[in-house]
């Protein structure tokens, strides 16, 4: 029967050919690890995001009254709910890692340089955006800890000179982060967030796949370091196919991926929630201490620390575009870092000093 | 290639520079850091803990203000009673936002120092059970006869009032006007069930920070505490006993609810525990699967 419709299927599609010719024969350079599959993992993590996310959505009411209550009846009432609600907020940490990764071993192995410009680019703004999804959806659970993070998250817009209070102004509708906020940031969350980081997310594959994954020059050279100057895929014939041994190596890493997800909800539970998580939003009442989510307190130090607004704004939007049109910036054409001495100091310093400031914040 | 890289370096160089800038430049006005907090807490929008705190405070931590009184708004804001958003006016009386009659004008409403004896009925607009008990209680009559008897400063303090608990009756205090004989009967009286409320209290922080919702407990809880720490003011050992019985019903029911949650926290970790091991096996076998795939 199964064999029937597999058959019947196949007369009519070709599925047989695509996965040969699509899948089979799109080959990644000899040697490609695991660390070469930390995109894929990121977007499946994606996936059970959207996924979990749906079902949290069935529940959610984005209304300052009912928000906090109805995550309460999420965790409490809904058969299983608080599983997905932990899966996606353990999920929306998790996730974050898993791109720190991924950017860390792209950067280390110089692979945004020419021809994948574009997709280090196209990455880079998903960074933002799977960003601006935690920030975003952090608020929508509305506690103390998650009002008062936000209104130090959009305090940073304030910053600039000029434009900056409206800027703030227009992110929280209002004076102060309320129930316009709340309003703002759910639909941001589910509806234009999702559609932007989809595109994105498509266009990051198109590249790949059509310049091919790049190798790892420390332990493969590059096949030649002349500069290209006509499209050309990386072929890596008898290199190793995308399907199975790179969704196999894929395929591992995602149920390391969720594994770490139920280790932390068995054994760290209650991680990504501290007291203040537990209280309802209260305007009223300031916390003593308010720091943002941890993976905004470098960005909130480096403001917090350079001794003029405009000059700290100024540092963090500089330190943005330099990120994004990286390749475009860095002007060597060497693409295996032991040769670059100088980029592994700015490497390692950079990581290190991130760190620093990150905990630094956190204190 | 030096070539290549002579324009690289440069670009590098600078970028390095900039970053040193940007980490470096901080000590230079150290400062800073403080004015940005003060400024940034002094925001309108970030809301302030008491929003009516209002001139009372402002005058009186001021310049013109006595020595002997220029503690009490520091006692204030360590106090139960500032975190609750109970300010000088509500007990004081006056307007807090007019300054120019606010204090020591009686048509306003200002209560100012109140007399010994007048205590209770300041502290009992609030605390309204509380007043009754005491009133009915050999405190209360002592106190309103005599003037013998304690009043809520006596045992509480005026500024610094914190949570109530057992510690208050001690042998300082509860020796002034009589043997500790009474209060000490008064406290073992009182002990069992302090120490299951205390207990309580204890499993639902922990609860709480794990997560679970204890609001239901918590509010059960809080009425059966603020009952029975009532009881207390009328310093009658033998109603006390009488009605323990009572709480001690009412606590079993929030212990039950307490124990459910447990239950239920237990089998959210077993269930996330059997995910984990599901998937660490998967990621195990898959990681075979893919070795062998490669031989
Ligand atoms: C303009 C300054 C000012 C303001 C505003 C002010 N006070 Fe006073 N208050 C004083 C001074 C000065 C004294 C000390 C009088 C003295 O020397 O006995 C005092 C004394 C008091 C006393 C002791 C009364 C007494 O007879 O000694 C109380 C109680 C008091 N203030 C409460 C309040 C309250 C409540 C408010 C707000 C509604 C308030 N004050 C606002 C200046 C002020
Ligand atoms: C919970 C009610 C309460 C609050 C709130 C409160 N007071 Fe009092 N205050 C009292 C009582 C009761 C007394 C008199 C008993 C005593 O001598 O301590 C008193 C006494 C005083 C006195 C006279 C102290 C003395 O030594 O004679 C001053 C001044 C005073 N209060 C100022 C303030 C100010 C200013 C605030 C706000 C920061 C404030 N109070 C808030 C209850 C309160
Ligand atoms: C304006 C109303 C008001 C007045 C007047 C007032 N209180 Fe309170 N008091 C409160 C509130 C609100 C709380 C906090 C809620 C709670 O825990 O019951 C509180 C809490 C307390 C507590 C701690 C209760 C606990 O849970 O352990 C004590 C003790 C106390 N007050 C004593 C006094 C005394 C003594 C006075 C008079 C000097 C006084 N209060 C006057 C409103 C008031
Ligand atoms: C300001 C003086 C004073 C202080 C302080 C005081 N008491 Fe009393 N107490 C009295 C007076 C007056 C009576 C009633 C007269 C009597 O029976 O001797 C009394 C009676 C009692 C009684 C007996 C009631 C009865 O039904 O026989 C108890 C119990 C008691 N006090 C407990 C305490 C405790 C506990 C403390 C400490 C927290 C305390 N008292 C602090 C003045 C005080
Ligand atoms: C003789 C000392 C004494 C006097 C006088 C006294 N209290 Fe208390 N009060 C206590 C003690 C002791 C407790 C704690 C009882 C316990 O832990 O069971 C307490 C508890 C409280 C509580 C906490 C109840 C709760 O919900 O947890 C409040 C509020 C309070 N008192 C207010 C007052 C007020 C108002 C007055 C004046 C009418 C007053 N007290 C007079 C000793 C006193």
């Amino acid at each position: 029967m199964f064999e029937r419709t597999r058959q019947w299927i196949e007369v009519r599609l070709g599925i047989k050919e695509i996965i040969d010719s699509g899948l089979r024969e799109f080959y990644l350079p000899r040697g490609a690890g695991f660390s070469s599959t930390l995109g894929a993992v990121a977007l499946v993590a994606f996936l059970i995001q959207a996924i979990s996310g749906i079902f949290l959505l069935m529940y959610y009411i984005p209304d300052t009254a009912h928000a906090f209550m109805s995550v309460r009846i999420i965790m409490n009432k809904v058969p299983y709910g608080w599983l997905f609600r932990s899966i996606h907020m353990m999920g929306s940490n998790i996730i974050l890692a898993v791109l720190f990764l991924h950017l860390v071993v792209t950067f280390y192995r110089i692979s945004y340089k020419k021809p994948r410009e574009l997709t280090w680019i196209s990455g880079a703004i998903m960074f933002f955006l799977i960003i601006l999804f935690c920030i975003s959806g952090s608020l929508l659970s509305w506690n103390q800890l998650s009002y008062w993070s936000t209104t130090i998250v959009t305090y940073i817009p304030t910053l600039i000179p000029g434009i900056g209070g409206r800027i703030a102004e227009f992110i929280r509708g209002g004076q102060y982060v309320s129930g316009s906020t709340l309003n703002r940031f759910f639909a941001f969350h589910v509806a234009f967030l999702p559609f932007t980081l989809v595109c994105m997310a498509a266009f990051h594959l198109f590249f790949i796949g059509r310049t091919g994954f790049s190798t790892n020059p420390g332990s493969s050279p590059e096949g030649d370091s002349e500069p290209q100057s006509v499209y050309k895929r990386e072929i890596n014939a008898n290199g190793m196919p995308f399907y199975p041994d790179y969704l196999l190596k894929a395929l591992v890493l995602v149920m390391v991926y969720l594994a770490s997800i139920f280790f932390i909800m068995t054994f760290f539970p209650g991680l990504f929630q501290p007291e203040l998580a537990t209280v309802q939003a209260d305007p009223a009442m300031t916390p003593d201490v308010i720091r943002p989510p941890w993976y905004f307190l470098a960005p909130y130090q480096i403001v917090k620390l350079i001794p003029n607004k405009f000059l700290g704004i100024s540092a963090i939007l500089i330190l943005v575009f330099i990120f994004v049109f990286w390749p475009f910036i860095d002007g060597v054409n060497e693409r295996n870092i032991s040769k670059r001495p100088l980029l592994r100091v700015i490497f390692i310093l950079s990581i290190t000093v991130w760190l620093i400031l990150t905990v630094w914040g956190g204190y | 290639m030096v070539d290549i890289d002579r324009v690289g370096g440069v670009l590098m160089r600078i970028k390095l520079v900039l970053i040193l800038i940007l980490v470096f430049s901080s000590t230079a006005l150290a400062d800073y850091r403080e004015t940005f907090e003060k400024e940034f807490v002094n925001k309108p929008w970030v809301g302030s803990k008491v929003v009516e705190e209002g001139v009372c405070v402002d005058c009186h931590t001021s310049d013109v203000m006595k020595p002997d009184y220029l503690g009490i708004p520091q006692e204030w804001k360590m106090s139960i009673h500032y975190e609750n958003k109970v300010s000088c006016h509500d007990c004081h009386g006056g307007n807090p936002s007019d300054s120019a009659v606010s204090c020591g004008t009686p048509h306003s409403g200002f209560v100012g120092i109140p007399k010994y004896k007048e205590v209770p009925k300041m502290c009992g607009k609030c605390h309204i059970g509380i007043l009754k008990q005491f009133n009915d209680s050999k405190h209360g009559k002592a106190l309103m006869t005599s003037g013998r008897g304690p009043n809520c400063v006596t045992c509480h303090g005026s500024h610094k009032i914190q949570k109530a608990n057992m510690n208050i009756i001690n042998k300082v205090r509860c020796t002034r006007c009589h043997s500790y004989k009474r209060a000490k009967i008064m406290k073992q009286a009182l002990f069992m069930t302090e120490k299951r409320i205390s207990d309580i209290n204890h499993s639902i922080r922990q609860l709480r920070s794990s997560g679970a919702s204890t609001e239901k407990a918590k509010k059960m809880l809080f009425r059966t505490e603020a009952g029975f720490r009532t009881l207390f003011h009328s310093v009658d050992v033998s109603l006390v006993k009488g009605r323990t019985a009572g709480f001690s019903r009412k606590l079993d029911v929030i212990e039950g609810m307490i124990a459910d949650i447990y239950k239920e926290i237990r089998f959210r970790k077993n269930f996330s525990a059997f995910l984990f091991l599901l998937f660490a096996s998967l990621a195990i076998s898959a990681y075979f699967i893919q070795k062998n795939n490669k031989n």
